[in-house]
């Protein structure tokens, strides 16, 4: 358990500009003391270098599509940092859900509770 | 992990050394996050040959599109093969410690390329503008391979000029209309910017913007003249102009080997400016002291003279 | 013990209070004055038409589509034969909203989310495939081209399609949407022309309808993003009227037609109806009542078939829960009601499955089956304005319109609509709300059944995400390279000169899309000119 300030990156994998769900989200977290890299919609390859560059603590994917396209995100960040837990959100069906949790990706869908996820951040950075 | 910081930063530093990205994002998340880590750092880094590192700020006003320029502005960089850095940051929220940092994704096109590498910073504190670590960041950049570091740092005021003491090249970006309420002279932006760029050329008030800069940076006197130049960031005009000079201030900088002294120069410029600010806001205090107001008020009913009064609150000072 | 506490302050969505009851001395006097009016007679709040419903019922206009161009077809045939009286095309969003074309490599990033919530279409060939046999003539058709940059696209696409077949555009009803909230507030892209080129686009795209299609609805002056992204009742009204005036004044300043014109084809406009219902019937109330103040008080626009407002609304895909979806159906058939109530001529309600997906062909069934039964069963369609002397209802609407006003002249100090969308006001305006609604739901202030209470559900049907048809990328991919390959060269690269060459001057672009069109030009190789003449908008906030 450390107290240390934690680093979380926030992407979207899908190619629409919503920004309502993120945007909360990340100021949530903000006001819970986290450093929110937000990089916005971003290719895997986006993800992963700021996965890698900004050495982030966990990774926060807004996902608002087939979840093929965010599995290869997944599958680059899990090999390139094996250790670095991920977290999702966004327009994520039932069984797209349980596709992801077999990786080890936590899913929020849409009426999430905000302090479940704020929870979710800090347990999954060592924070608590 | 603190009994073995030494060893680890050592093991890490060897990477960086040899171009492992992954090893220079450790060292500096180290950096930040350990008390003890930047002086093991540093004492490492003194004792293996220094790479030289352009560090070149932007520096101005939160919506002026720094972040937009310094995106533009990377192809440029990179164009002789350069290794081009970034450090962006922001401030953190003093309420919860947090931050929001979101300059990476406006250089969104960049980020994957194997000669851009872009870090965000929190200030967690730091006035200045900057992070209590930039300094070691920047070596540590400089150790990895990252020839031209670009910085980004929020400025609007006299106290968020750090990055003064940084870089060979200070770029202040402003954008049309600003001049309406220009207090650049005032938040000091003037004396410190080498290049002024005037970015969101397309707007309104260009011209009298232009004016106003020019006649602010008229009243100064400096060794290398600041130098306008007008940027539309989304467009990309401008950007390959605005490049050039500011490689042309940083080889006349280093031709007239002026990196140093002005470096000492200003830096001896914004101690006296802090000592004043602080003097300042110690006679405040005293003023609105119990023994402040009680001499005001004697001297008001005339029960003593002013350089009575005068002696008295010197003494306290 | 038997002390009563008083009754909590309740707030309309807009802020409002809301008082325990209403009498007629709440009413405020002017609006008093105007009440009784008749359906049909400025100012227009109590409808658009004394017959109302019974001359002609709402039309049921459903959002549409997804995958190959033929997928689309068939579900929009689907949706005609199930009873929805006039089509929507969508067009997928990673190609349409970027203008790219499939082979770009933002869009082969994401190749299985291509058709996700649209049908691709990247040329005259594909809109062609997705028009085959559809009603043109007989019925309201929209086409797509929801974001600003993409619409004098899919314009000219469908219209290409519809001459080709023999059609007199001159007689051709239907809409276009290139929605500035949607584009510039809403759903902000990743490139996008500035909102000043955007002006432009819309401005030639109403004065090439004036001249060529007046049946048609150039332009779609839209709440709907401006709601869903956090503006209130009150600042969704304020904001469409301030958008609306940053056209008016456009066609007015070039003088090319008559700004009377414009304003009657462009009045028909679109809401968002949610889930506060009297308040939304009051909205539509109070918008038709700020129409026609608007025009007068402007414009000098009084003529009846100009100041009288037209309004499309689509229920809110936002108050569509994830947990427990078959409540949706309720909560869509609430809000449908709510536009009803409102008088409202076009109406699309949310799929049930909204939080999850696009529709299941089973929940674009039931969003007609609820329009169909209220337009059949429950006798409300007899009676236009129904509500219409309540006292609440009749205070509200006028509070509403006022506070509308407010917001809007609040926009006009901001320098305008546009100002405020290009320095992020509007922007910061809907993240606040959002951020105070998320609250009120997180604390618990505000119940949502199924989501923050009443959390078990006993619901026999699982419901899943329907996700469209995984083929339409590479079917994409192989008819891209056919147009390619096969059109005639040589118009289509004259046919980008001419485009390019008149996005750079101050002609009206559309006669030139129209020949691009013809020559099968392609929407990827539109999107490098806007790149390259228009440079990317500043966007105020990043996503």
């Amino acid at each position: 358990m450390s107290q240390a300030q934690k680093r979380i990156l926030m992407a979207k994998t899908g190619l629409d500009g919503h920004w309502r769900g993120p945007t909360i989200v990340a100021r949530a977290l903000r006001d819970a003391g986290f450093e929110v890299i937000m990089i916005g919609m971003a290719n895997t390859d986006d993800i992963v270098s700021a996965a890698v560059d900004e050495d982030v603590d966990l990774v926060g994917l807004n996902i608002g599509g087939h979840i093929d396209v965010a599995k290869r995100a997944i599958a680059l960040v899990q090999a390139t940092r094996p250790e670095l837990p991920i977290f999702a959100g966004g327009t994520i069906p039932p069984h797209a859900a349980k596709d992801l949790e077999a990786l080890g990706v936590e899913v929020y869908p849409p009426g999430s509770q905000l302090s479940d996820i704020v929870d979710a951040a800090e347990r999954l950075t060592g924070r608590k | 992990m603190t009994e073995d910081l030494p060893a680890q930063i050592s093991a890490l530093l060897a990477r960086c050394g040899e171009g492992d990205r992954l090893a220079l994002a450790r060292l500096l998340s180290l950096l930040e996050r350990e008390p003890a880590a930047e002086g093991f750092i540093r004492t490492q880094l003194d004792s293996t040959p220094a790479n030289s590192a352009f560090v070149i700020g932007f520096t101005g006003a939160p919506g002026a599109g720094k972040s937009s320029l310094i995106n533009a502005l990377l192809p440029e960089a990179c164009q002789s093969g350069a290794k081009v850095a970034v450090l962006a940051v922001d401030p953190s929220s003093p309420v919860s410690g947090g931050a929001l940092l979101g300059d990476r994704v406006r250089m969104q096109g960049h980020s994957q390329g194997a000669n851009v590498f872009i870090r965000s910073m929190a200030s967690r504190g730091e006035n200045g503008g900057l992070t209590r670590t930039t300094e070691t960041a920047l070596r540590l950049l400089a150790h990895g391979g990252w020839d031209q570091i670009l910085v980004e740092t929020l400025g609007i005021g006299q106290v968020e000029l750090d990055i003064v003491n940084l870089a060979t090249t200070v770029v202040v970006v402003l954008t049309p209309g600003w001049g309406d309420s220009f207090q650049a002279n005032k938040a000091g932006l003037t004396e410190v910017g080498d290049v002024f760029v005037i970015n969101k050329a397309d707007k309104e008030g260009l011209n009298q913007t232009r004016v106003d800069l020019q006649d602010s940076l008229s009243l100064l006197t400096s060794t290398i003249a600041p130098v306008i130049a007008e940027t539309v960031a989304t467009t990309g005009q401008g950007i390959a102009e605005l490049w050039q000079t500011i490689c042309s201030h940083t080889s006349a900088m280093t031709d007239a080997g002026l990196i140093g002294q002005r470096r000492s120069l200003r830096q001896s410029k914004l101690m006296e400016k802090s000592l004043l600010r602080h003097l300042e806001s110690q006679l405040k205090e005293l003023l609105a002291s119990e023994t402040g107001k009680s001499v005001l008020s004697d001297i008001a009913r005339g029960k003593i003279s002013l350089e009575e009064a005068y002696r008295k609150l010197v003494a306290k000072l | 013990m038997a002390e009563k506490s008083p009754p909590k302050a309740a707030f309309a969505a807009s802020g409002i209070e809301l008082k325990t009851f209403y009498t007629e001395s709440d009413i405020p006097k002017a609006h008093r004055a105007r009440m009784n009016l008749a359906p049909g007679d400025a100012p227009y709040q109590r409808g658009f038409h004394p017959a109302g419903y019974r001359s002609k019922p709402w039309r049921i206009f459903q959002l549409s589509g997804f995958g190959k161009p033929e997928d689309e077809n068939e579900r929009i045939k689907f949706l005609l034969k199930n009873g929805e009286t006039g089509f929507i095309m969508e067009h997928d969003r990673n190609t349409a909203d970027h203008c790219y074309n499939v082979d770009h490599p933002d869009v082969v990033a994401r190749r299985e989310d291509v058709g996700l919530t649209g049908a691709v279409m990247q040329s005259v060939r594909d809109t062609a495939i997705c028009m085959d046999g559809l009603p043109i003539d007989t019925s309201f058709g929209h086409a797509g081209g929801a974001v600003v940059q993409h619409a004098p696209f899919a314009l000219a696409a469908y219209w290409t399609v519809a001459k080709q077949r023999g059609f007199d555009l001159a007689k051709i009803a239907g809409t276009g949407q290139s929605d500035f909230n949607l584009t510039y507030l809403g759903c902000v892209t990743k490139e996008q022309i500035p909102t000043q080129a955007g002006l432009r686009f819309n401005a030639d795209i109403i004065e090439f309808c004036d001249q060529y299609l007046p049946r048609w609805v150039p332009v779609s002056i839209a709440g709907y993003n401006a709601a869903d992204t956090g503006l209130t009742p009150d600042q969704e009204l304020g904001v469409l009227f301030a958008n609306a005036v940053e056209y008016l004044d456009e066609i007015k300043r070039r003088g090319n037609i008559d700004v009377r014109s414009a304003a009657k084809a462009c009045g028909g406009v679109s809401f968002r109806a949610s889930i506060q219902i009297i308040e939304e019937a009051c909205k539509m109330r109070a918008a038709r009542l700020m129409w026609s103040d608007l025009l007068r008080q402007r414009y000098d626009i009084t003529d009846p078939k100009i100041a009288n407002l037209r309004i499309h609304c689509v229920t809110a895909g936002s108050k569509m829960t994830y947990q427990q979806p078959l409540n949706n159906i309720v909560r869509g058939t609430l809000m449908a009601l709510g536009a009803v109530f409102g008088g409202v001529q076009s109406l699309g309600v949310s799929g049930y499955d909204e939080a999850l997906s696009i529709p299941s062909e089973h929940a674009h069934q039931m969003s007609v089956r609820i329009q169909q039964i209220i337009q059949e069963e429950t006798g409300i369609a007899h009676v236009t304005d129904p509500l219409g002397g309540s006292y609440y209802i009749e205070t509200l609407t006028a509070q509403l319109a006022e506070k509308a006003w407010q917001f809007f002249e609040e926009i006009q100090g901001q320098g305008g609509y546009l100002a405020a969308l290009d320095s992020g006001w509007l922007h910061s305006k809907a993240s606040d709300n959002q951020y105070k609604e998320f609250m009120d739901t997180e604390s618990g202030e505000q119940k949502i059944i199924g989501v923050n209470c009443f959390r078990d559900d006993e619901s026999p049907f699982h419901v899943d995400g329907f996700m469209g048809t995984d083929d339409a990328f590479d079917v994409a991919t192989s008819r891209l390279q056919d147009v390619l390959r096969t059109r005639h060269e040589t118009a289509a690269a004259s046919a980008l000169k001419q485009l390019e060459a008149d996005c750079k001057g101050e002609v009206n672009i559309m006669p030139a899309m129209m020949q691009a069109m013809d020559a099968e030009v392609t929407l990827g190789e539109i999107g490098n000119v806007f790149r390259q003449v228009y440079g990317n908008w500043n966007t105020p906030i990043q996503t």
